[in-house]
């Protein structure tokens, strides 16, 4: 099964993306995702219900959210009214332990994303600051990355043995799928499973970036 | 939200200025400028830029350029430096704009968040105008976002 584990909505402040159109382009591209997640900033979606979108086009269409901490951001996936009561979902400078913390203790799994990314991803903060015991999964391949990011990405979460998993970041429609993450279970319908899949470690990052055009021009 | 962005509370911030009316202004819609609007917008639809179609009205966002007099509340406290730069602007609009009509605005705080991106902590302050016609008919709505260096 492969689902896309962050991409953004119109209900971020910088999401260009209606949800239905996510599905339809999804369909009419022939994206191989079986479902994404929804991964609003700084906050969790309690409201929308997409279950006539998930029947109709058939795909799973899951809610997490993305939080900014110390150490970067963070996307947590099995959020529950006691996790909401448990931090300030918009404060941009949440300690990243509180969030690891808040996470297990309530049956979520929150993990790291873009990493790699200079100056502001994890992997910065650890050169700073040193690391963090409780991360134990990071977004390897993320589709608004950079050339480099991705790679470095990979190369410490191999030196910190973190396991790593895919998402687009798609804030606009033609960027989801860009990056995904394929699990190895096949019956993945609630976040209740994701969480229990995420916390087997039975999944593994995906590229399904368009091959770039090639633009040469032959003399 | 969070307790502060460099030396400003935003939490603070957003209690006392989310809300307050600062600008009021009129605008009489002049049938040129929304026919110059429409075209500069590449607009072909008659009812934009024909005046003699029986539905001609302005362009949805004929409205974004129209300004209030301030840009943030007098006594608005310092957010970074500079004035910023230009976030963009998100139009709502409700009902159609008529050539003649005389349009009232009021401007208020809308918004104010941080965030954190490849370029640092930024401060977001959405200013809103709503635009309303002579029936007092809310007609359409302009979020304009400007965004500051934390």
């Amino acid at each position: 099964m492969i689902l896309d584990l962050h991409t953004h909505s119109i209900k971020s402040d910088d999401g260009r993306a209606k949800v239905e159109n996510y599905c339809k382009w999804i369909r009419k591209k022939e994206i191989p995702l079986d479902g994404f997640v929804l991964t609003e900033h700084r906050q969790y979606d309690s409201e929308s219900d997409y279950r006539a979108l998930e029947d109709e086009y058939n795909l799973l269409i899951l809610k997490a959210s993305e939080v900014e901490t110390d150490y970067g951001h963070v996307l947590v996936f099995g959020v529950n009214e006691d996790l909401l009561h448990s931090f300030d979902f918009a404060n941009i400078r949440l300690p990243i332990q509180t969030v690891l913390n808040a996470s297990k203790e309530n049956g979520a799994f929150a993990a790291p994303c873009h990493p790699g990314r200079k100056r502001v991803g994890l992997f910065s903060h650890y050169a700073r600051s040193g690391p963090i015991a409780d991360v134990h999964t990071v977004e390897v391949f993320n589709g608004g990355s950079i050339p480099g990011e991705d790679q470095l990405s990979v190369e410490q979460a191999a030196i910190y043995g973190y396991r790593g998993f895919g998402g687009s970041d798609s804030h606009v429609v033609s960027r989801i799928g860009y990056c995904a993450t394929k699990f190895e279970r096949d019956t993945i319908t609630t976040v209740e499973d994701l969480v229990e899949e995420l916390q087997s470690g039975s999944f593994s990052p995906i590229s399904l970036k368009p091959e770039p055009k090639n633009t040469s021009i032959e003399t | 939200m969070a307790e502060s962005s460099g030396s400003v509370n935003i939490a603070e911030v957003r209690a006392e200025w989310i809300g307050v009316e600062f600008d009021w202004a009129e605008f009489i819609i002049d049938k040129d400028a929304m026919i110059q609007w429409a075209s500069a917008c590449g607009e072909t639809d008659e009812r934009f830029i024909d005046p003699s179609h029986s539905d001609f009205q302005a362009h949805p966002s004929f409205t974004t350029h129209c300004m209030s007099g301030r840009l943030f509340p007098k006594n608005f406290p310092q957010i970074g430096g500079g004035f910023g730069i230009d976030g963009g602007k998100t139009v709502t609009a409700h009902l159609p704009i008529r050539a003649g009509s005389k349009l009232t605005a009021v401007t208020t705080i809308a918004d104010i968040f941080d965030k954190t991106g490849r370029s640092g902590t930024m401060v977001f302050i959405v200013q809103r105008m709503e635009f309303k016609d002579e029936t007092g008919a809310l007609v359409s709505t302009v979020d304009w976002k400007m965004i500051k260096k934390a």
